[in-house]
């Protein structure tokens, strides 16, 4: 046989990542601009049904119509729904490295109504319960910020005057 | 990472895709890259029944689809059967363009080796020239360890 059996065996790696670039388009990247510019979360409405759509799309999912610019704020403050404080290491889906990640995952109902998943600055278990109310803590740089939703830091914890609502 | 397009509120964001991957080169492909970086020779397999050499070597014969498993040594200076040049970036090429992608058969050699050709210029590229191999200085059982074939001077 051609090969000794105490043959060294090559192995190569081979890891060259395929970079990209992706675009907001119109929609999102007036949430993009938004969140860079002024700190807040803007998403837009449909105008032949209503519904408040997050993230911000051209077509309404409910009535397949074009949604069109009615630009609606979201506010900072919400309430959660529900969390998870299993602490996984998370992946940035658009460059592949790990983050680490300690806080936990939120559900969040923001007061005018969308629905969004972000992380909450809470990370003792005994302190999370659904109906929390949290507020978005952003990015103070302006240079940082250009990330979309990622601009917001996590959630904080506020105490309100009406929590008992 | 987020560039903004300008006089839009439009953001264009950066990506990559990882692709990780082990090249396993097996016993006969193994030997070649050793023989390279050791000693800086390259050698092909050659099929007696045949009486052709294969290099990169081979472990069956294509011809006569015999095991094969007699060594020889080839030069490092060959002929350049064909070749292109790529002047499109892109992230899975080996080095940055322009690059020359030839195909060599060595002296000695029945088959053509593809490699890259540097060192020369484009107008200067014949098919039908002398060319030999550059080492690579720090070598690491890979194919490029041949850093690429020069024209012959």
């Amino acid at each position: 046989m051609a090969a000794e059996s105490s043959q060294e065996y090559i192995q190569v790696p081979i890891d060259r990542s395929r970079p990209y670039r992706w675009s907001t388009g119109k929609y999102l990247g007036k949430l993009y601009a938004e969140a860079k510019d002024n700190k807040r979360l803007v998403t837009n409405r449909c105008r032949t049904c209503g519904q408040l759509l997050w993230p911000p799309k051209k077509v309404c999912g409910r009535c397949k119509a074009e949604a069109g610019e009615d630009w609606t704020d979201l506010g900072s403050t919400g309430s959660v729904v529900q969390y998870t404080y299993l602490v996984v290491p998370m992946w940035n889906p658009h460059m592949g490295e790990k983050w680490a990640n300690p806080h936990p995952t939120a559900t969040i109902l923001m007061d005018s109504g969308a629905y969004i998943v972000h992380f909450l600055e809470e990370t003792d278990p005994q302190k999370l319960k659904s109906g929390m109310r949290v507020q978005a803590v952003w990015r103070e740089k302006e240079e940082e910020r250009g990330e979309g939703l990622g601009d917001i830091l996590y959630f904080r914890t506020i105490e309100e005057q009406e929590a008992s609502r | 990472m987020t560039q903004r397009v300008e006089g839009l509120d439009v953001f264009v964001c950066d990506g990559k895709v990882d692709i990780p991957n082990v090249y396993s080169a097996g016993a006969v492909q193994s030997r070649f890259l050793i023989e390279l970086r050791d000693n800086k020779r390259i050698v092909g397999m050659r099929c007696p029944a045949c009486n052709v050499v294969y290099v990169p070597p081979r472990s069956t014969c294509k011809y006569c689809f015999g095991q094969l498993d007699e060594w020889t040594d080839v030069s490092d200076k060959g002929t350049l059967l064909t070749y292109t040049v790529v002047c499109r970036p892109n992230p899975v090429q080996p080095v940055e363009p322009p690059i020359v992608y030839g195909i060599v058969q060595l002296d000695g050699a029945d088959t053509g080796l593809l490699h890259m050709i540097g060192e020369a210029d484009f107008e200067s590229l014949r098919v039908g020239m002398r060319v030999e191999a550059v080492y690579r200085e720090e070598r690491k059982g890979d194919i490029l360890d041949i850093k690429h074939f020069r024209p012959l001077r």
